[in-house]
């Protein structure tokens, strides 16, 4: 009788729960930037820790390497939200061209992010996991430095690097003449050097030095201090080691995240290599949260 | 004939009709297959031009809904959002950055944004950074249709527009427009088959819908490479073909004459020139034909000519040989009566043309007969050939002597004076009196006379009568002993005719060259077995009341020489009886003809009218025994060919001259009239009488008719039959009368 009673209860609470996932794009209107931004939202056990999933510079969610990520966490049971950011760009869907002119800055992406936490906070998660790609990664780094925020229960930075840096491609001129541009209050727009855009940022002098802090020292700085429980996964095989040198997971490790490396990966974990980010992301995450 | 004559054209015509024919024909032909092939390529260009047309069509259409879907794309572009949130450096954006994004395609000339109410977002730029500025989109839009903009400078322009919705809202949050110069966006969506893109022409000025400007804009459909290679092929063979066509039209006539008519008409005029002159060698063209039949007809005919030649040569030869076999005498072998005959027809005919002085002389051995009687024939004979060996030496080079009779030989001189002829006799008379007869066995002497007549250059001198008047001076000189050598003069004429008074004389000779008062008598000739019985026609002329009998005729024509001329009146007048049917049927006639006659050449001819009668009636010709020995040769010519004709010839006179038994197998006759004396010699010795029997026997033996004249009385009848005679005549039978004699009836 108890034993059917159970089975009674738990199949009205899992039709109750199926009644209630979600599973599509979410709106979110930022009345400080008078934008809507758009997200990809993907109930799961409530039981389970909802995954904010940021993406990389001037991406979308709709990045291959998100969505891999998204379907992870999905497919082990976790509520995911996967936004894009506007980059001042209303109900953004698509990536940014390097020669589009960019207006945004990294305090309106964190904005953006943190109204997105709020967002999940509001729909009651109150264990909330971020997830970053690449420079998602940085802009999560630099939120979680100034949010102290409970319910934010994990952090995995993936392909986590920094912005700013001469080995990088930044034009110490550039940085001058964006600086100079905007003392003198002329905020057009102009081209510039900025990761793998060479001379075609066209960007205006706000937007362009707004992401020049972070750079390698901030970067390692804001790890080291991070008071989140946090892991950082990365690609053995991604170029940038070129640029930033092959001391970085060093410098990385250094800093007290949890260091995964995947052997033959990319920066973009492309391939196979998905495979193997997903199973950790999952594995990181059932781990900490002793899931099965 | 008549109708085919007139297709016999020289052969240029028919050349240049069957070229002109093949030319006409090739040039339908050409003409024929470049109409039908332009018709075709016609065809094929409107196909064309119809498939060009659709591509336009689709083109056009391209354009617009390539242009709608670009808009469309980029209605839903999120830097277009951008613009609308925040279009502050709209212009940045509009000028650099939208023209550096794949939305902006490279024909696009302007594109704007409009707000929702459709005026322009943002005033449109200045001055575009590169290229010329165009400004056909409107500053407000008033409907979204697109439209086509045409521009004096023969550019088109196609405005298009698209609304832009909120993200949101799906409310209509703008427009945006963009238009573009047709021409390059054309070229850019499109892959053109048939239509020439190049020659896209947007003529004129103002504003149309799109399917307007298909119908506006210029074209030409692209040039189909294989058609337009075929049919520059089928050109270029056309024009080779004419180019050929004039080219052999010019060439073949040259060709044709080169190779056909030039051999052809060389050997015409070869053959011409051969025809012309057929005994002259003529050599053939030296010209080199290049068709070898040419060549073998060339050498063919000159070959052929060339045997011809030797052949005719050899048939000249031979005819020469003929010539002068059949005009040289057997036995002297000096020109004969033949060739006198036509020597002197052919002075006739020249001296009519052109009259000279001609003489003729004539010798005559005086006493031949008795001559023969006392030496016989082959002594005779060699008298003969020595004369005539004699005379032709003595004789200038240039003048010919000819053996016209027995013992008589003619000469014609021309050109010479008087005093040269007889110069010239006597010198031939010297000659025959200087020759040793001696060594011939004769011991007597041998006198010739030479009788002469001539005339000078007038034409009203009768040439003709010459012969005639040489023969009478030749009667005068025989009758002389001294005076060997005479000259025809008048007086001559008087003399030959002494005999007979001149009245008879002219009646004979007028009757002679006349036939009036000449009449025919017949005395009958009876077979002894009275089996047959035919008439001989004996001449009279009636001088008045009284008839002049055949011994004074014949003194007249003796002397005047007309026997051809009397013997011709007695045939004339023997027809003229049978024609009458006076001469009784299944009797006969016989004619005396004299020598001259006999050596008439148309001797044939004048008994041919007596063919006719040959079925009902015995024609019987009789010659004297001294014509026949004295040209037995001729004699069995002409004679043997009148035997062959059903005329019988009859040897008159039979015992009153030679009457050599030896010449008498090969004489040309059937039936032998014993003279009169044979049957009166019948009455003298034993000797005599068995001879002339014996003779008789072998007459009949050999198969001869023999006829005995002179039968009188039952005696002499009986006498006859012992004798053999198979016929008889005399006045015991019938006296020769007007009317024939009931005995033969």
């Amino acid at each position: 009788m108890y034993k059917r009673f159970t089975a009674i209860c738990f199949s009205i609470g899992l039709l109750l729960s199926y009644s209630l996932a979600y599973a599509g794009v979410v709106t979110h209107h930022f009345k400080t930037l008078d934008l809507t931004a758009e997200a990809e939202y993907q109930t799961g056990n409530p039981d389970k820790p909802a995954v904010l999933i940021m993406h990389g510079f001037l991406t979308t969610n709709q990045f291959h390497t998100i969505k891999a990520t998204v379907q992870a966490f999905h497919d082990a049971g976790y509520t995911t939200l996967a936004p894009t950011l506007t980059l001042n760009i209303n109900k953004r869907r698509q990536s940014v061209k390097c020669n589009a002119i960019h207006t945004h800055t990294l305090e309106q992406d964190q904005l953006e992010i943190s109204e997105w936490i709020d967002w999940l906070e509001k729909k009651g998660h109150k264990q909330i996991i971020l997830v970053g790609h690449s420079s998602g990664s940085q802009e999560l780094l630099a939120l979680l430095a100034s949010r102290k925020d409970p319910f934010i229960k994990l952090a995995i930075f993936t392909s986590l690097f920094y912005l700013n840096g001469e080995e990088l491609g930044t034009n110490p001129a550039e940085l001058d003449y964006s600086k100079k541009a905007l003392e003198a209050k002329n905020n057009q727009p102009h081209k510039y050097s900025f990761l793998f855009c060479h001379n075609n940022y066209y960007a205006t002098p706000e937007s362009f030095l707004s992401y020049q802090k972070l750079d390698r020292q901030y970067i390692l700085e804001q790890l080291r201090n991070l008071e989140v429980p946090n892991y950082t996964i990365m690609g053995s095989e991604d170029k940038r080691y070129k640029s930033v040198g092959n001391n970085w997971l060093d410098e990385l490790k250094q800093t007290g995240t949890n260091l995964v490396i995947i052997e033959g990966a990319n920066h973009f974990f492309s391939s196979e290599y998905e495979f193997d980010l997903q199973d950790q992301l999952v594995q990181i995450t059932n781990n900490h949260f002793n899931q099965p | 004939m008549s109708n085919h004559s007139k297709f016999i054209r020289p052969i240029q015509f028919y050349f240049a009709f069957f070229i002109s024919i093949g030319l006409i024909l090739l040039a339908a032909l050409i003409w024929s297959f470049y109409s039908e092939g332009n018709r075709l390529q016609q065809t094929v260009n409107e196909q064309t031009r119809e498939e060009a047309k659709k591509e336009l069509t689709i083109a056009v259409n391209n354009v617009l809904l390539s242009t709608q879907n670009q808009l469309q794309k980029l209605a839903k572009w999120d830097e277009v959002h951008q613009q609308y949130h925040d279009p502050s450096y709209y212009f940045f954006w509009h000028d650099d950055r939208l023209k550096e994004s794949h939305f902006y395609q490279p024909y696009y000339d302007q594109l704007e944004l409009y707000t929702k109410q459709g005026k322009l977002l943002m005033p449109p730029s200045k001055k575009p950074k590169t290229g010329l500025p165009h400004r056909n989109l409107p500053n407000t839009v008033t409907t979204t249709e697109p439209k086509v903009i045409l521009k004096s400078n023969q550019e088109a322009h196609m405005n298009v527009f698209a609304p832009i919705f909120d993200r949101s809202s799906h409310d209509v949050l703008g427009y945006v427009g963009v238009s573009l110069d047709i021409y390059p966006a054309i070229l850019t969506h499109n892959q053109f088959y048939y239509l020439d893109k190049t020659s896209l022409r947007f003529p004129g000025d103002g504003v149309l819908s799109p399917q307007e400007l298909i119908d506006h804009i210029e074209f030409k459909p692209i040039s189909n490479p294989i058609n337009s290679y075929l049919w520059e092929l089928i050109e270029r063979f056309i024009a080779e073909l004419i180019v050929t066509l004039i080219l052999l039209a010019l060439t073949l006539p040259l060709l044709f004459k080169e190779f056909i008519h030039t051999p052809l008409t060389l050997l015409s005029e070869y053959l011409q020139r051969l025809r012309a002159t057929p005994y002259k060698k003529q050599k053939p063209p030296k010209r080199t034909f290049w068709i070898k039949e040419f060549e073998e007809l060339k050498n063919a005919i000159y070959q052929y000519h060339h045997n011809l030649q030797k052949t005719q040569l050899e048939l000249d030869e031979q005819n020469l040989i003929v010539w002068e076999q059949a005009r040289r005498d057997a036995l002297t072998n000096i020109y004969n009566r033949r060739a006198f005959d036509e020597t002197w027809n052919e002075v006739m005919v020249n001296f009519q043309n052109e009259p000279i002085p001609t003489a003729f002389m004539l010798f005559d051995c005086d006493f031949f007969k008795a001559l023969n009687d006392t030496y016989g024939h082959e002594v005779g004979d060699k008298v003969i050939q020595a004369a005539a060996k004699v005379i032709q030496q003595t004789l200038p080079m240039e003048n010919p002597a000819y053996r016209i009779g027995g013992d008589e030989f003619a000469v014609i001189l021309q050109h010479r004076t008087q005093e040269e002829i007889e110069q010239i006799a006597q010198q031939c008379l010297d000659a025959l009196s200087q020759y040793p007869y001696q060594t011939l066995g004769i011991r007597e002497k041998l006198p010739f006379s030479v009788g002469i007549s001539s005339i000078a250059s007038s034409h009203d001198d009768n040439l003709g009568a010459l012969p005639r008047q040489a023969d009478i001076a030749m009667y005068k000189a025989k009758q002389s002993h001294h005076s060997k050598i005479q000259v025809y003069n008048q007086t001559l004429e008087s003399v030959s005719s002494a005999l007979v008074s001149n009245q008879i004389l002219n009646k004979v000779v007028n009757s002679i060259h006349t036939g009036k008062h000449m009449q025919m008598h017949f005395q009958p000739i009876l077979a002894t077995d009275k089996s047959n019985c035919y008439y001989e026609a004996l001449v009279r002329v009636q001088n008045g009341e009284e008839l002049v009998y055949p011994d004074k005729i014949f003194a007249v024509v003796e002397r005047r020489r007309l026997e051809v001329e009397l013997d011709r009146q007695v045939i004339q007048k023997t027809l003229e009886l049978l024609d009458q049917n006076k001469i009784p049927k299944g009797t006969g006639v016989s004619i005396n003809i004299s020598g001259k006659t006999l050596l008439q050449p148309d001797l044939i001819e004048l008994f041919k009218p007596f063919r006719e009668w040959l079925p009902d009636y015995k024609i019987v010709i009789e010659v004297t025994e001294n014509f026949l020995i004295d040209h037995m040769d001729y004699a069995q010519t002409v004679l043997n060919q009148l035997r062959y004709q059903g005329f019988l010839i009859a040897l008159d006179d039979f015992g009153s001259g030679y009457s050599s038994i030896r010449y008498l197998a090969h004489m040309p006759v059937d039936i032998i009239k014993f003279d009169m004396s044979m049957l009166k010699a019948l009455k003298s010795d034993n000797k005599t009488r068995k001879i002339i029997l014996a003779t008789a026997e072998m007459i009949r033996q050999a198969g001869f008719d023999l006829v005995m004249e002179g039968i009188e009385d039952n005696e002499m009848f009986e006498e006859a039959k012992d004798a053999g005679a198979t016929h008889v005549q005399g006045y015991l039978f019938g006296k020769p009368k007007p009317e024939f004699s009931k005995s033969c009836v």
